[in-house]
């Protein structure tokens, strides 16, 4: 777009001060906004260095299954922290990290409703407790391949035609994605440019991403125009379900998969390539209008590979043979097989405009995107963002959308051609083969007689061997592309939510939003017909925001002040804190003092089962680690938890602190077959193939009140009395596998206590000149006899005293002693569990553990970032000894940051 | 070409204070839309809306 000359002439008016201005007041107004960074970009944030956490929880409602048992719909738990600091005055450097898990069951493939498989009710008693995904099956027909129905619970036919489909759920046991992205930008005065990328990883899926943009002002910044061109790379490994695999067909995947650790790998890689350009224009003072379009091409394998579609064989010979009874279809499912190559094109407006009368905004989107697939969408939706005054802002929104079905998209498809059928040679003899030898054939002649080649009549001994060979389906019959993944399907959505803000005072903001969504086929442009797979979703999520001005931390304002006055006058408030693996460990000293903090904790478990405080053999641990009537059968290989931790913190007195921390936490673990195990027994759970476990979402949340008993120049003693609250699940479920539940998954792995517990601490610290060291004497006690999965975690006692020495005014190393007595489980699961290992017994928990810490603390002393801390301790377990029979621990990583408004 | 006409709109700095609030910002709540797209993206067919930064994921349930 060409500058205009009217911008260039109010550029150079800009440039040396308005002698025009109509008053002093806008003189003034116009001086500050030339100054470098000031001038307002409209539609641009501002800017500001930021810190935000955000915690959301994605709830599915049921899928209508007609009748059978609905399995637990599908959630995700979310965690999100990003950061945005100035590295320079027009430098920034951003990172953003996001951690899901999710669970729940999703749909696997579509069938008619009238097969006798789909979602198969299983009983207790007489009584229906869940469906079981049966993924092929039969399906009566009649002549126009109408299908018959069948009651969902009896699978009885009930002999009149039944058209509706159903969407066969399969549940799936908790997985987390974890994603990273960092970000550089650079702003000049009319112009910025930004690079930045990232990389996503789950246990199937990695890929890793760039990107590079840029904008350019013009018309003194009333427009601005946008680029963007992003490259992401993919690599897929899907584990196939070892459950479900043997009754799929993966014939079109074969070169791709690959047998690791008694899995089936389905492996693919996918490219995409993304180019964005944009204008945003101011309209007037009270408008703007943002326009953009975006091309995205992706080629490679773009399939859900746990998807796949419905094809009713039936045979034409059946078909085709002049009578008007009934047929039968048989159900087979195939790994869906969708383009190579996709095409996108996005157009997206927005308008904004001021409504003055109430000070609000009110945003209007509307998005069109077509591709090559045939998915055309529409998007519209509206925004009201209404500040209500004193930090409150109040935008409730709605949306709406509506996408055409994908060309190859069908609910199940039928193929008329026999599935398998027996191979026979020109004579009509049935074809034989031996196993041993697949190249030698064989021919069956009369009832009992095998004959070679050579028509020579073969022993008895090789006649017992010899299998039929079977031709399977001719895939050429197939169309080439086809998925039955709703999500291609044509259907509408309706949205509405809202968002509530509030600016807290100290630039701290907290900001909370809801979304409920419905999917229905009824609501597409056009109207669909696949109402069976509509299902709602709410989203719920709070996020804190803290603002980290430079400009406000720096009493002298402006990055080039002295730092030395800063440290100044930020020392007295200062203390040395304790090493990072320590918590509640100091107290902020003035009231109204604020603090924000972030700490993170790894533990590491790994390498031999231990007994006491010795390495112990497997065939000890299935005689003696479980129990008489269930020997143990397997055993963990690793488990890493890790816990996110947020930590604010508030002085309303000088001797006394109130903090609150809620945590998140994720864990994952995998398990051997111990070698001297008994062979699995039908019925019982098994652990099978190359993946682990995976659980990950809120953990328990603690509250406390921190008191000063003593303070003196030199020694300061506090306690802390806190509560924890059972915020973190104890009843995560395993997947049922091969028709057995999978119960409880093991103590270690659930996300909390479950109880209510108490949390005290004494502790001490003291400092002079370069040397600090301090004492900290802390517990755990459950405050409840049982949780509701029915057990307790022992309490726990822990001593620690530590050292520390100042390597430089910014920089304190500390090394630190710890010993921790940690009580076994009481009680057990009321519930069921697998018990299949020593972890699934309450005895093998807890023991006495000695610990060495070595940390590092450093406070940022000036600049930009002064104020900042940092803390990270490794502890390396020096001795355990365990209770029963326990995965060694390897030690943990504690991680702390925070900051003092 | 509309916009090309108004892209010669002249608004002095000191009429912009409706436009500098946070109201108006393209995007006020950049966590929500965040969210909200990521959600859409793993339900819906649409080009992820903030496929310029990447990532995303399997989506695979």
């Amino acid at each position: 777009m060409p500058p205009c000359q009217g911008g260039n002439h109010q550029l150079g008016a800009l440039e040396a001060p308005p002698v025009k201005s109509r008053n002093t007041l806008h003189a003034l107004t116009s001086a500050a906004l030339v100054l470098p960074g000031l001038l307002i970009i409209p539609g641009h944030a501002t800017g500001k260095d930021r810190i935000n956490f955000q915690y959301s929880r994605y709830q599915e409602g049921e899928r209508n299954l007609y009748g059978a048992p609905s399995l637990k719909p599908i959630s995700a738990d979310v965690l999100h922290g990003s950061g945005i600091f100035s590295l320079t005055d027009r430098t920034k450097f951003s990172f953003g990290y996001t951690q899901d898990t999710w669970s729940g069951a999703t749909p696997v493939t579509t069938t008619p409703l009238a097969t006798d498989g789909g979602n198969r009710p299983y009983f207790n008693n007489g009584v229906v407790v869940g469906a079981s995904p049966l993924l092929q099956s039969n399906v009566l027909l009649d002549r126009d391949l109408n299908p018959i129905g069948r009651d969902p619970i009896t699978k009885q036919s009930l002999g009149v035609v039944d058209t509706r489909s159903v969407m066969v759920m399969s549940s799936a046991s908790p997985e987390t994605r974890r994603q990273a992205t960092f970000g550089l930008s650079h702003e000049w005065n009319e112009a910025a440019i930004n690079v930045a990328g990232g990389f996503s990883r789950e246990r199937d899926y990695k890929s890793s991403f760039g990107s590079i943009g840029g904008r350019l002002d013009f018309n003194q910044k009333l427009t601005s125009v946008k680029f963007n061109g992003g490259y992401t790379h993919s690599e897929i490994g899907a584990i196939l379900d070892h459950d479900s695999s043997p009754y799929i067909t993966k014939t079109a995947y074969l070169p791709q998969i690959v047998s690791r650790g008694g899995s089936e790998i389905l492996q693919g890689n996918r490219q995409d390539w993304v180019a964005n350009v944009g204008v945003s224009q101011v309209l007037s003072k009270n408008a703007l209008v943002d326009l953009n379009i975006g091309y995205t091409h992706t080629n490679g394998f773009q399939e859900n590979p746990y998807k796949t579609m419905s094809i009713i064989f039936i045979d034409p010979a059946e078909l085709n043979n002049g009578q008007s009874d009934l047929i039968t279809g048989k159900v087979r499912a195939l790994i869906e097989q969708r383009p190579d190559i996709r095409n996108q094109v996005a157009l997206n407006t927005k308008y904004i405009h001021y409504i003055s009368p109430f000070n609000a905004a009110l945003h209007l989107g509307y998005r069109l995107s077509v591709d090559d697939w045939g998915v055309n969408t529409h998007t519209f939706d509206a925004n009201w963002v209404q500040p209500l005054g004193s930090g409150w802002t109040l935008t409730p929104r709605i949306r709406y959308y509506s996408q055409d079905a994908a060309s190859f998209y069908r609910s199940y498809l039928f193929s008329q051609q026999v599935f398998q059928k027996q191979a026979v040679d020109n004579l009509g003899r049935e074809i034989f083969f031996n196993p041993k030898n697949p190249n030698e054939q064989y021919f069956r002649e009369g009832f009992f007689n095998y004959v070679d080649q050579n028509g020579n009549l073969i022993d008895d001994a090789l006649s017992r061997e010899l299998q039929a060979k079977f031709i399977s389906f001719d895939a050429g019959k197939l169309p080439e592309n086809f998925s039955s993944d709703h999500r291609l399907a044509g259907f509408g959505a309706l949205s509405g939510g809202v968002v509530l803000s509030k600016m807290l005072a100290k630039g701290v903001a907290l900001e909370t939003g809801f979304e409920y969504y419905t999917r229905a086929s009824s609501m597409q442009i056009g109207s669909g017909n696949n109402s069976f797979a509509d299902f709602d979703y709410y989203v719920a999520n709070a996020a804190i925001k803290f603002d980290i001005e430079p400009t406000t931390s720096l009493p002298m304002g402006g990055s080039s002040g002295s730092s030395q006055s800063h440290l100044h006058s930020s020392s007295h408030h200062h203390h040395k804190i304790p090493p990072a693996g320590i918590m509640f460990g100091h107290m902020l000293d003035k009231p109204g003092d604020f603090m924000m903090g972030y700490r993170f904790m790894y533990n590491w478990t790994g390498g031999n089962m231990m007994q006491g405080a010795h390495n112990v053999a497997d065939q000890t641990i299935v005689d003696q680690g479980c129990s008489d009537a269930s020997p143990c059968r397997f055993t963990p290989t690793f488990m890493n938890m890790r816990m996110h931790m947020l930590d604010i913190m508030y002085a309303p007195t000088k001797w006394m602190n109130v903090m609150l921390m809620p945590t998140f936490m994720d864990m994952d673990m995998n398990l051997r077959r111990l070698s001297g195990a008994p062979p699995p027994v039908p019925g019982v759970h098994e652990h099978t193939g190359a993946a682990g476990h995976e659980t990950g979402a809120v953990g328990d949340t603690y509250f406390s009140s921190l008191v000063k008993l003593i303070n003196i120049p030199g020694h300061r003693v506090h306690m802390n009395l806190g509560l924890s609250a059972p915020t973190g699940k104890v009843d995560i479920e395993l997947r049922r596998m091969a028709k057995i539940d999978g119960g409880l998954i093991h103590f270690g792995m659930q996300l909390g206590s479950g109880t209510w517990d108490f949390m005290p601490s004494l502790t001490y610290t003291g400092e002079k000149s370069r040397w600090s060291w301090g004492t900290q004497l802390s517990g755990v006690k459950r405050l409840e006899e049982k949780n509701k999965s029915g057990y307790r975690l022992g309490d726990m006692f822990q001593a620690t005293t530590w050292g520390g020495y100042d390597l430089t005014h910014w920089l304190t190393a500390s090394v630190r002693g710890a010993y921790t007595l940690q009580g076994a489980v009481h009680r057990d699961f009321d519930v069921f569990n697998a018990r299949i290992g020593p972890m699934d017994f309450p005895a093998n928990y807890g023991g006495q553990f000695w610990d060495i810490g070595l940390g590092l603390n450093a406070i940022i002393p000036g600049g930009r970032f002064a104020g900042n801390r940092f803390g990270f301790e490794w502890i390396q377990p020096v001795r355990n000894d365990f209770n029963g029979f326990q995965l060694d621990r390897k030690g943990s990583l504690a991680a702390t940051w925070s900051y003092q408004f | 070409m509309g916009i090309g006409g108004t892209g010669c709109v002249n608004i002095a700095p000191w009429e912009r204070g409706n436009l500098a609030k946070p109201q108006m910002e393209l995007d006020p709540h950049p966590l929500q839309s965040e969210l909200q797209s990521h959600n859409y993206s793993s339900r819906e067919a649409a080009p992820s809306h903030k496929s310029s930064s990447g990532g995303g994921g399997c989506g695979c349930y």
